[in-house]
């Protein structure tokens, strides 16, 4: 069996609406959360979880973290059931999420290291330990005794991510952990998840709309959509599904003449430059390239694929989502 | 215990990170010293006007409104978790944090909040009981002591499990929490006078849903010499362990809130 | 005068303070509560030593006390979380007087919380056992001028509090001052302890400050402890702190802009 065996996992919830002028009681309508999902996931795996929101991403997170109780439908995790062993189901994971803190406002974040090593009583030769690795990896050195009011956005992120993993758990759930952070934050945190996963072989589901993050860490995919599954996966096989447009920009010494070019190439001209759109699947790059240059005298030339947020709203659109 | 000493230890964190703020500290205890004092003041007023209540001498007055005054705020600042913080965890999401961490919701709802600017209105009560222990002559033996701790600590339990069941409306979503503010703050007013003073709905609600005349009166008559109802000195040990009742009562329904909250999510 | 703009943001607020009225009903429960705890209490007290003033004047008092207990708190403000993060830039831009804002929008939130609370108690009150619950009005024209002064009372405690959110707004900090102010009103107002059953030579005192003019003196009015007669001495001291309170407030408001619009966002 899997680290996490999830079997067609169901959630309702009835949402009671504002009373309709006429109507004596709210009406109650059954929001359907989450239908049959089933994956399972191995000890070690970096798993990305997308999807449009209200897809049902945070419900699962909060099925599979032992918040929430779900409708039906069996979930195990590390051997245990989430909700019903709550408390040592607790000592084993870690939560970070992005736009919540789970440290203490007012006070150096040494103390609320402090009280957390309490909460989840751990050995404090352990503790130490492991506080020292991740000061120094997440470069919270000269910031401990620092409140944590005090922090920018990337260092409260450091310190949220130290917070959660003080008690080594096996399974870490990231919720947008890279929302309103700067470039170079956001290298650093991936590079500092890698390690994590390759050295403690720590479990992480990342739930995140930033599509570079999941294409940074993430080999496997996995897209939820009204909630349902929809893909599970390879993230290289779901973007190769979609990538069917490419676009190349040229611009020439002079105007010239485009004729000859296959149907599906939808061609702009403004002067002497043009932008040609395509299907590479229907079209061979190597053959639109060389049939440019014979045109004319090429002053410029740039192509590009879609980027991957272009990819994901492509597969939104056909997925219905 | 383990519990106990994180419980002690996120006090610390927070009596530190109050400090943070300390003109503001100051003026909000002096802010209670005026609302408590202003409390005694009435009661020392009425004194003055009324000279007895029932058959209570003075003396016996401030005794009774010094044994509410110390548990009720004694709770209020350590169990500010429960008596003041509640919605607001709720309403942060903080409570789903709790639900994440290995320990009961319970012990860290009371980890989660201290107000120490009730300080003040314990001294008042402190300085109550010293006075009405002075002038109502009070011969101290060790049975009284117990008889007082035991009153304390359960009318403490019971202010806790008021307390609780508005944290529980709070789960639910009850538009009129306020009526629970009938049997705290309203239990607070009521019965730092002795209960026989009320008519009988009153004395019936003070009894059996906020059994306050169980846990204070029966033990600070008896101390006092004037056994409430004449009651032999058994139910002074006895009656207070209804604060206990009370407060078991409402944590299972607290339990009950909580696996609710867990199937509807926030 | 833009009267007009006043009062629309008069009915904004009023609109906005019925919202809660589902919430309201505990609240009612509770303050009955409260109000037959004190009856009870003054009716012991005097069963023990019988009082010049007639027992049915006390329980009168505690219930109208009970009944507008809403407007002696504090409201609900978000100007220091505004002044915090800069919205208050919205406010100043408006052509309206900052101070004439907040005014109008506190009479608005209490007024329309005490009535919707009052109503319904003093009904309940009404119906009490004589010396229980609330008696009639001494006379057709101490009702006329309990309302007058009832509304004069308003006018009072809320430039009070807009004095106290003037405070607020220098120090930042709206637990310190606020909180002192509001339990001096609780004592001083008569709501602890009715302000009748003070020794004498303290009501001389009491009485004339600003926190007794909210709801003792139009209480007084009611009952007849200060015959109609004097209405006219007491209405006017009402409006003479009124206007007093009034016009620092407003001085306050003004340095404050000043120094807010120095500070920039």
């Amino acid at each position: 069996m899997s680290y996490i065996e999830v079997e067609d996992l169901c959630k309702s919830f009835t949402v009671r609406r504002k009373r309709e002028k006429g109507h004596f009681f709210r009406e109650k309508t059954t929001v359907q959360a989450l239908d049959s999902v089933a994956f399972s996931v191995g000890q070690g795996e970096l798993v990305g979880y997308i999807g449009p929101n209200g897809a049902g991403k945070s419900t699962t997170v909060k099925i599979l973290s032992g918040i929430l109780t779900p409708s039906s439908g069996s979930v195990h995790v590390g051997g245990r059931v989430p909700w019903q062993d709550r408390k040592e189901h607790a000592q084993h994971i870690g939560v970070v999420f992005g736009q919540r803190t789970q440290l203490w406002w007012d006070v150096p974040i040494l103390d609320s290291y402090l009280l957390l090593r309490d909460i989840y009583r751990l050995d404090e030769k352990a503790w130490k330990t492991r506080l020292d690795e991740l000061t120094e990896k997440l470069q919270l050195g000269e910031l401990l005794r620092t409140p944590l009011r005090q922090l920018s956005l990337g260092q409260r992120m450091r310190a949220e991510l130290c917070g959660s993993l003080l008690h080594r758990p096996e399974l870490l759930f990231l919720d947008e952990p890279t929302i309103g952070l700067d470039a170079v934050s956001k290298l650093s945190l991936r590079d500092f998840l890698r390690e994590e996963n390759r050295d403690h072989r720590t479990t992480i589901l990342l739930t995140t709309h930033d599509m570079e993050d999941v294409a940074a860490l993430c080999s496997r995919v996995m897209v939820l959509g009204h909630g349902k599954l929809l893909f599970d996966g390879q993230l290289t096989s779901l973007l190769a599904k979609y990538d069917r447009e490419r676009v190349i920009e040229v611009s020439y010494e002079k105007e010239t003449v485009l004729s000859g070019l296959p149907d599906g190439c939808a061609v702009t001209q403004t002067g002497s430059r043009y932008r040609v759109v395509y299907d590479p699947e229907n079209v061979s790059t190597a053959w639109l390239l060389e049939y440019l240059q014979g045109a004319g005298s090429i002053r410029e030339l740039t192509a590009q694929g879609q980027n991957i947020d272009q990819l994901i709203a492509q597969m939104y659109r056909e997925m219905d989502l | 215990m383990n519990t106990i000493k994180l419980y002690l230890h996120s006090m610390a964190i927070l009596m530190k990170s109050q400090m943070q703020y300390p003109v503001s500290f100051l003026l909000q205890t002096i802010a209670q010293l005026i609302m408590e004092g202003g409390e005694f003041l009435a009661v020392l007023l009425i004194v003055d006007r009324f000279d007895v209540l029932g058959r209570w001498m003075p003396g016996d007055l401030y005794f009774f409104f010094g044994m509410m005054s110390v548990s009720f705020y004694l709770t209020e600042c350590f169990g500010r978790g429960v008596t003041g913080n509640f919605p607001t965890l709720v309403r942060t999401g903080q409570l789903d944090t709790m639900l994440l961490r290995p320990r009961g919701v319970l012990t860290q709802v009371l980890c989660s909040a201290i107000d120490p600017r009730r300080i003040t209105c314990i001294a008042v009560g402190v300085l109550a009981l010293i006075l009405g222990s002075r002038m109502s002559v009070i011969q101290w033996t060790g049975w009284k002591v117990l008889a007082f701790a035991e009153a304390l600590i359960m009318s403490m339990l019971l202010i806790l499990g008021l307390f609780l069941i508005e944290a529980v409306f709070c789960i639910y979503s009850v538009k009129s929490v306020e009526l629970v503010n009938a049997l705290t703050y309203g239990g607070r007013s009521a019965c730092q006078y002795p209960v026989d003073i009320y008519p009988r709905p009153l004395r019936a609600m003070f009894t059996i849903m906020a059994p306050f005349a169980m846990t204070l009166h029966v033990p600070a008559a008896w101390i006092l010499g004037k056994p409430l109802y004449g009651w032999p000195a058994w139910t002074v040990f006895v009656c207070p362990l209804s604060g206990l009742v009370v407060f078991g009562a409402v944590y299972v329904l607290f339990c009950h809130a909580l696996r609710h909250y867990r199937s509807t999510g926030s | 005068m833009r009267t007009k703009a006043y009062a629309s943001i008069f009915r904004m607020n009023w609109k906005l303070e019925l919202q809660y009225r589902g919430a309201v009903l505990g609240g009612i429960i509770c303050q009955i509560v409260f109000g037959l705890i004190l009856v009870s209490l003054y009716r012991a007290l005097y069963a023990g030593r019988p009082q010049v003033m007639p027992i049915e004047t006390v329980s009168t008092y505690v219930w109208l006390q009970q009944a507008f207990f809403r407007m002696i708190l504090s409201s609900d403000s978000d100007l220091v979380g505004k002044i915090r993060t800069g919205d208050i830039a919205y406010d100043l831009v408006r052509p309206l007087s900052l101070y004439g804002y907040y005014y109008v929008r506190i009479i608005a939130q209490k007024s329309m919380g005490s009535l919707l609370r009052a109503v319904p108690m003093l009904v309940f009150a009404l119906c009490l056992p004589r010396g229980w619950g609330i008696m009639a009005p001494v006379s057709p024209a101490a009702f006329v001028c309990f309302l007058l002064g009832l509304m004069i009372g308003l006018c009072c405690v809320s430039a009070l509090e807009n004095i106290t959110m003037g405070i607020t707004m220098r120090t930042l900090d709206p637990k310190g001052i606020q909180a002192m102010l509001n339990l001096l009103m609780m004592i001083l107002s008569g709501n602890v302890l009715p302000l009748t059953l003070y020794p004498d030579a303290w009501q001389k005192v009491i009485t004339a400050l600003p926190y007794a003019q909210l709801l003792d003196a139009p209480i007084r009015l009611y009952t007849g402890t200060r015959p109609v007669t004097e209405a006219p001495g007491v209405l006017l001291l009402q409006a003479a702190w009124t206007v007093v309170l009034t016009g620092a407030g407003i001085a306050l408001w003004k340095s404050n802009q000043r120094r807010l619009v120095i500070q920039g966002g």
